[in-house]
């Protein structure tokens, strides 16, 4: 039976005649990264609030390792940890400052705290500049010592609401290698971001949402089927049968022709690709153009929510 | 424990904000120092419109203790001033002190009495002796002759002038009934008598027309003479003893003197009708030997008298000028005297001075009540940065949240209310009154009811400009209406009990009483502080009901 960390029912959360989210249900499981993908409005930063306890649905029930959050269960907070979409640190502190001060409001105390300061101080590469202003930092460094501020005090779930949002190639690096590090360490991360790549690479499952409602809610691979892989080409002096014979083509799904250019609808790109140039050597057709394309996780939040623009 | 750390942070974040500081404890500072090196020595007293008369009592006294008038004349000429309507006197302990004053400009006119005063008051007179002081001059008395000495600022002229002329009239008051009196009281006496008779001995010959109108007078002496019978019989004995006893011849000649004696009064009374004859008569006698001194004691008197009835609007005899011009006695007016204190200050920084005992309390009550700024930006800045999401997405419950940022803010109030005490009275010698430890509950009181007006204020505002516009807004009104601004003395009394709505006017109440009353009425301060609580807890319950940490 799977341990879910997070379980959210049927939640329900409106602002005036708006409805943010829309009877959502979504599970995550202990030890995963799970992406939450949506346009803007689409709801994330709601259902976030809502599951992190900071913002209460208008209905619907969220449970956090396995018990009912409520104001009343305020010990669950122990065991979260939040990186919010925008910065939430001190900057009239240092980093050392504002690490003590998240830690010492979560429990820790003593040189416990100093060590887990040093420890994630460290992992952000702030080690050196601990003591100064944190007003001072560029966008990267804040990005890193949010991220830092929302770890310090060994969360067990790790909301990430778009954490790199804003930074440099180099410190978008190292927060990625740190939720990695995070998640092999056994730490549950549901991640939000626009950077479909990121998402990809780092969520095996995940929900797109869209106008308060879970448009999709599946393992990466599973999502991605939903759109076809295509080989597309085109043919000089193509036989009469040639249609026959690339539709019987193995690994071949389906094949549709407009004009002068056939698009092949196949499970895998590679072998079909070497079937196909066969084909052409066998019946002496020379091939003119062939492009590929694979679903991307972009392709299938864009299929999924629509290409209208989103305020 | 949470709260604690919460507290921290915040008092860290208000500490390192350089607005707090500047607004909390350097603007205060400021304004106290330059208002109080602007403002003039009369500011924060009640208003006395009554001239003030400022005076050195040097004067050592009547040589005779039990001499008129039985006291030193300093002293009277002080009672008579005390007596004037509109002024109001203040004794100044030493020359020193009162040419310090003068230099300063804080006085236009000092009265200095020099030890010799009364010792020259005793001796003023209008006689003519060595001994005599003569203290009339050009232009009335002349201070010096009586050993006055009144110090002018020379850049006070008019006042200097209006004080110099007060101390002319009151002197004349007292020195000319004193000389007149003195001098009336020699009239007619032995002494001036024989001066009188002295001098009629030169007056010689006797005009003729003085002689003249002597007649009738001559005429009735002879009349009444030859008719007086004891007169008769000296002549009869007279006669007789030139008649060698012969009583009879003796009588026939009486007869005869008696018979002629009409003619003899015809014969006088016409030989005082000749002029000649009374140019003779008058080479030979002078007036002064009429004034003989059994005479002399007659006249006196009666010359002394006829002085009396001929000014009987006045009383030569008196030594006072009511006795003088018969008028009711000025009778001293203790409460036209004041004790003399030095409320100007000292230094370059008039330390002491009377009116630091009002701005400091004014501005530590206005200025603690800025706390809202400062509180308004630390919730504003939680919102801005984020943190405040944080705080809620960790595990504390909104009163813990709420708490944490109340004690930093009664912390820095705290710490503002005795930084201003102290400083007022380090850097402008205020001072902390009869009781001193009745300051503290009252810092406290007064911060209790500043938190709650700022953490109301923060529950209101959103941003960093609300909380400014609004900030400001209420503390400046609210310092005008309750007297921070200006002397609560200085207020109508209806405006004094209007400003009780507001909490920094009861702070001033309690203040006025700890820093410039004598006695601190304790009830007064107490209430205040009730009040203060009272104000604190209720605004503080509406914060914490309007608080929106969402």
């Amino acid at each position: 039976m799977a341990n879910f960390v997070l379980e959210l029912s049927d939640i329900r959360k409106g602002y005036g005649p708006l409805m943010a989210l829309d009877g959502v249900s979504l599970a995550v499981q202990e030890g995963e990264v799970f992406g939450l993908l949506g346009p803007n409005g689409a709801g994330k930063t709601t259902l976030l609030s809502i599951a992190a306890g900071l913002l209460e649905a208008d209905s619907g029930t969220v449970q956090l390792f396995g018990q009912r959050l409520s104001r009343r269960r305020r010990d669950l907070r122990h065991w979260v940890g939040i990186g919010t979409q925008d910065l939430a640190i001190y900057p009239d502190l240092s980093p050392r400052e504002n690490l003590r001060f998240f830690g010492q409001l979560y429990g820790l105390s003593g040189k416990a705290l100093e060590n887990r300061i040093e420890e994630v101080l460290t992992a952000v590469g702030l080690a050196d500049r601990a003591n100064d202003r944190a007003g001072t930092f560029s966008g990267g460094m804040k990005r890193r010592l949010n991220l830092a501020v929302a770890v310090v005090h060994n969360p067990r779930l790790l909301f990430l609401d778009e954490p790199t949002t804003g930074v440099d190639p180099q410190s978008r690096n190292l927060i990625f290698e740190q939720v990695q590090a995070l998640n092999a360490a056994g730490v549950t991360i549901i991640y939000t971001s626009h950077y479909m790549e990121e998402v990809q690479a780092l969520c095996p499952r995940l929900a797109i949402l869209d106008n308060g409602k879970v448009r999709a809610c599946d393992s990466l691979p599973n999502l991605l089927r939903l759109l076809d892989t295509t080989i597309r080409a085109q043919f000089t002096r193509p036989p009469a049968d040639w249609t026959q014979r690339l539709a019987a083509l193995p690994g071949v799904k389906q094949l549709r022709q407009q004009g002068e250019e056939f698009e092949l609808v196949v499970e895998e790109i590679g072998p079909v690709l070497g079937q196909l140039a066969q084909e052409c050597v066998t019946a002496g057709v020379a091939l003119q153009s062939a492009t590929t394309r694979e679903p991307t996780l972009e392709r299938v939040f864009l299929h999924l929510t629509g290409p209208e623009l989103r305020d | 424990m949470p709260i604690v750390t919460l507290a921290a942070k915040d008092l860290r974040l208000l500490l390192r904000d350089p607005r707090s500081a500047v607004i909390l404890l350097l603007t205060p500072l400021l304004l106290i120092l330059v208002l109080g090196l602007a403002l003039g020595e009369g500011f924060g007293e009640k208003p006395d419109d009554r001239l003030r008369i400022s005076i050195v009592n040097l004067d050592r006294g009547l040589i005779d203790p039990m001499a008129y008038p039985g006291k030193p004349w300093s002293e009277v000429v002080i009672d008579d001033l005390s007596a004037t309507q509109d002024i109001r006197l203040e004794i100044i302990p030493g020359r020193d002190e009162a040419q310090r004053l003068i230099e300063k400009g804080r006085r236009p006119a000092v009265i200095i009495f020099e030890p010799e005063f009364s010792e020259r008051m005793t001796r003023a007179s209008f006689l003519g002796s060595s001994e005599a002081v003569n203290p009339f001059g050009r232009d009335g008395i002349d201070f010096a002759k009586l050993r006055v000495t009144i110090l002018t600022d020379k850049t006070q002229p008019v006042s200097a002038s209006i004080i110099e002329q007060l101390t002319q009239v009151t002197l004349l008051r007292v020195v000319i009934p004193w000389m007149i009196g003195k001098a009336f009281a020699r009239v007619g006496d032995d002494r001036f008598m024989e001066q009188v008779a002295a001098r009629l001995l030169d007056v010689k010959p006797i005009p003729a027309d003085v002689l003249a109108e002597l007649d009738p007078v001559i005429q009735k002496l002879l009349a009444a003479l030859t008719n007086d019978p004891d007169f008769k019989l000296l002549v009869l004995k007279e006669f007789s003893e030139a008649k060698g006893s012969n009583i009879l011849e003796a009588t026939k000649d009486a007869a005869v003197v008696a018979k002629r004696t009409p003619e003899f009064q015809r014969a006088v009374h016409k030989a005082f009708q000749k002029r000649d004859i009374l140019e003779r008569l008058g080479r030979e006698i002078a007036f002064g030997e009429v004034l003989t001194p059994s005479a002399q004691k007659q006249v006196g008197p009666t010359v002394k008298r006829g002085v009396s009835d001929l000014f009987s609007n006045y009383n030569f005899e008196a030594t006072t000028w009511a006795d003088l011009v018969h008028s009711e006695a000025r009778a001293a007016n203790d409460a036209n005297r004041m004790e003399y204190r030095d409320t100007s200050g000292s230094g370059l920084l008039n330390r002491g001075a009377l009116r630091y005992q009002i701005l400091v309390p004014s501005y530590t009550v206005m200025f603690a009540f800025f706390l809202v700024l400062s509180v308004g930006w630390l919730f504003v800045a939680e919102r801005k940065h984020g943190t405040l999401i944080r705080l809620r997405a960790a595990p504390l419950t909104r009163s813990q949240i709420l708490v944490g940022k109340l004690l930093p803010c009664l912390a820095v109030s705290l710490g503002q209310g005795f930084f201003l005490l102290v400083a007022g009275r380090v850097l402008f010698g205020m001072t902390w009154g009869s009781r001193p430890e009745l300051l503290v509950p009252l810092v406290v009181s007064t911060s209790i009811a500043a938190v709650g007006l700022a953490v109301l204020t923060a529950s209101v505002a959103r941003t960093e400009t609300q909380v400014a516009v609004y900030g400001t807004l209420l503390v400046l009104i609210l310092g005008g209406i309750s007297g921070s601004l200006m002397p609560r003395d200085l207020m109508p009394e209806q405006m004094k009990t209007i400003s009780l709505v507001t909490p920094q006017a009861w702070a001033l109440e309690a203040y006025a009483q700890l820093l410039a009353s004598p006695q601190p009425d304790v009830g007064v301060v107490f209430t205040s502080c009730g009040v203060l609580w009272a104000f604190g807890l209720v605004l503080t319950a509406l914060a914490w009901w309007r608080m929106d940490l969402d």
